[in-house]
């Protein structure tokens, strides 16, 4: 029984140290070849990818029996390092050592939790009694979240354009590099309003987008498409001493995704205060 | 002029608050008259709440300074929660001088600057998103309360207590998070961006959660110790992401500045 514990703790050992070991070697990877190319992964290749990675986790987690490293990502081990990850990942970023969520590190990090997170879903959403609602919506909720946020990734395009008193299609990416939009944008009025200290205490932007007259304010961007947001940004003043605005086109294909998530955890979280732990038996 | 008089209405609420702390902590029954005078410092701080947010014309939840004057009252809320629930009778003074402290900090250096409510922040999301995380930081500082006395004691007296206050802070704190990525993707297009706030609250959540799902692990072990130790790390990173970020070089580069 003794040994049997024993095989079972270096089992788990072995299964942390090589976490480890990848881990330092995507460090390794980030100082030689900078970091994760993204933009590599677009459609169709990150479904691809995905689905490889689905399938890849479901075979591990039928043949869990007879396999160390499927034990090991079932492990309580697992789940503690995968939460100490999320910290982790949240630190190092916050103190900005590393200020990239595209790091090799992170990517290597935030896959491990997913897998983690997708074998427990496979293994507890019908065996939960009692809290059966409450872990599917908390673990789906959030394997959807993160899933969306790092598999859809490659696919959002995020671009800045200055909208003038004239029809421009001229945009920009976060690099600088120039773009053409299949539509034209056209300032036609613009609300400042401000305090008796000079703070802007409302502004609005009146565009024509594609033809369509639209209102642009913070907090509430048009959506010109179901995927594509625009969003007002700023308002500079050009050195003719004209005043214009510059919007941001957010194109986002998997945010339905992210959303569902973020509501299905939001659900889990109101049943986690409902329900509270179920373990004051054992203290 | 709500601001002016508040040195004056916090002291009473802090003496109103302190009386009922000492009366609960002197009682080894759970005793109404503290549970009701501590009601009535909550109704008071209450009080200073709404006459301020008539006094602004919008919801006080702007500057660090607001926010801190909603945590003086969470913690007290909290504080008379876990009293009434499980009557642990130094909880409430302990919830009183942490009320305390943060009343100290807002006469010191009030941050409640004027009337101006920037568009940034002219969101429905804007008061429950604060609110909701101010009060699940009180819920969550009661649970740090008492792991530092489990600690200090060895005493697995207080575990149901701090578990509980642990799942409802980490409900509301969850809440807080979740409301805010809505709220980001209105405002700058994107649900979660690594903003260092939001790496910090990332950080906090992975580390209370942590504690959830240790805690069936090491309950009943000698290693107890690692839960409350993880409880207290999640507060630290917690006060991190609350005000500590403000003070770091990446605050510079933080949406998260009002």
């Amino acid at each position: 029984m003794k040994t049997q514990m024993t095989d079972k703790r270096f089992e788990r050992l072995k299964g942390v140290c090589m976490v480890g070991a990848v881990v330092a070697l995507s460090f390794l990877v980030e100082v030689c070849w900078g970091s994760f190319p993204v933009g590599l992964f677009r459609f169709p290749l990150n479904i691809l990818v995905m689905a490889l990675w689905m399938v890849l986790l479901t075979m591990m987690y039928r043949s869990r029996a007879g396999s160390a490293c499927a034990r090991f990502m079932l492990s309580r081990e697992a789940t503690w390092l995968s939460l100490g990850m999320v910290a982790a990942i949240g630190i190092t970023l916050g103190l900005q050592l590393k200020p990239s969520s595209t790091a090799w590190p992170t990517v290597v990090l935030l896959l491990f939790v997913q897998s983690h997170l997708l074998l427990v879903i496979l293994r507890g959403w019908r065996n939960k009694r009692g809290i059966r609602w409450r872990f599917c919506l908390t673990h789906i909720g959030l394997l959807l979240a993160l899933g969306a946020g790092f598999w859809g990734a490659p696919d959002r395009e995020q671009l800045r354009a200055p909208v003038q008193r004239y029809p421009s299609n001229d945009a920009y990416t976060m690099e600088g590099e120039e773009r053409r939009l299949p539509y034209t944008l056209e300032l036609k009025d613009f609300v400042i309003e401000e305090a008796e200290n000079g703070t802007p205490t409302h502004y609005e932007a009146q565009v024509m987008v594609d033809g369509t007259m639209v209102t642009l304010r913070v907090n509430h961007p048009y959506a010109r498409t179901i995927s594509e947001k625009i969003y007002l940004i700023s308002f500079p003043t050009s050195p003719r001493g004209e005043r214009y605005a510059i919007v941001e086109i957010v194109s986002e294909p998997w945010q339905w995704l992210s959303a569902a998530g973020i509501i299905m955890l939001l659900a889990g979280a109101m049943l986690l205060f409902v329900q509270g732990p179920l373990f004051n038996s054992k203290f | 002029m709500a601001w002016n008089i508040f040195p004056l209405w916090a002291g009473i609420v802090m003496l109103i608050a302190a009386t009922a702390s000492i009366w609960a902590a002197m009682k080894r029954e759970r005793s109404t008259v503290a549970i009701a005078t501590m009601a009535l410092a909550i109704l008071a701080m209450g009080g200073f709440i709404a006459l301020l947010w008539a006094t602004l014309e919008r919801p006080p939840l702007r500057t660090m300074g607001e926010t801190r004057l909603w945590y003086s009252f969470f913690i007290l809320v909290s504080g008379l929660f876990t009293y009434s629930r499980w009557h642990y009778r130094w909880i409430m003074l302990f919830a009183t001088v942490l009320a305390g402290v943060f009343i100290i900090i807002n006469i010191a250096k009030p941050e409640i600057h004027d009337q101006t409510l920037m568009p940034a922040l002219q969101s429905l999301w804007f008061v429950p998103h604060v609110s909701v995380y101010m009060f699940s930081y009180s819920l969550l500082g009661c649970a740090t309360l008492l792991s530092v006395v489990a600690l200090v004691r060895k005493s697995t007296d207080m575990d149901m207590a701090i578990e509980r206050l642990l799942y409802a802070g980490l409900a509301f704190l969850s809440v807080g998070m979740l409301t805010g990525a809505l709220w980001a993707k209105d405002a700058w297009g994107a649900y979660w961006s690594w903003d260092p706030k939001e790496s910090w609250a990332a950080a906090t959540w992975g580390l209370y959660l942590t504690a959830i799902h240790l805690a069936p692990s090491v309950m009943n072990t000698s290693r107890r110790w690692i839960y409350h130790t993880i409880i207290l790390l999640g507060f630290v990173a917690l006060q991190m992401c609350w005000y500590g970020v403000n003070y770091l070089p990446s605050a510079a580069t933080s949406v998260h500045s009002y």
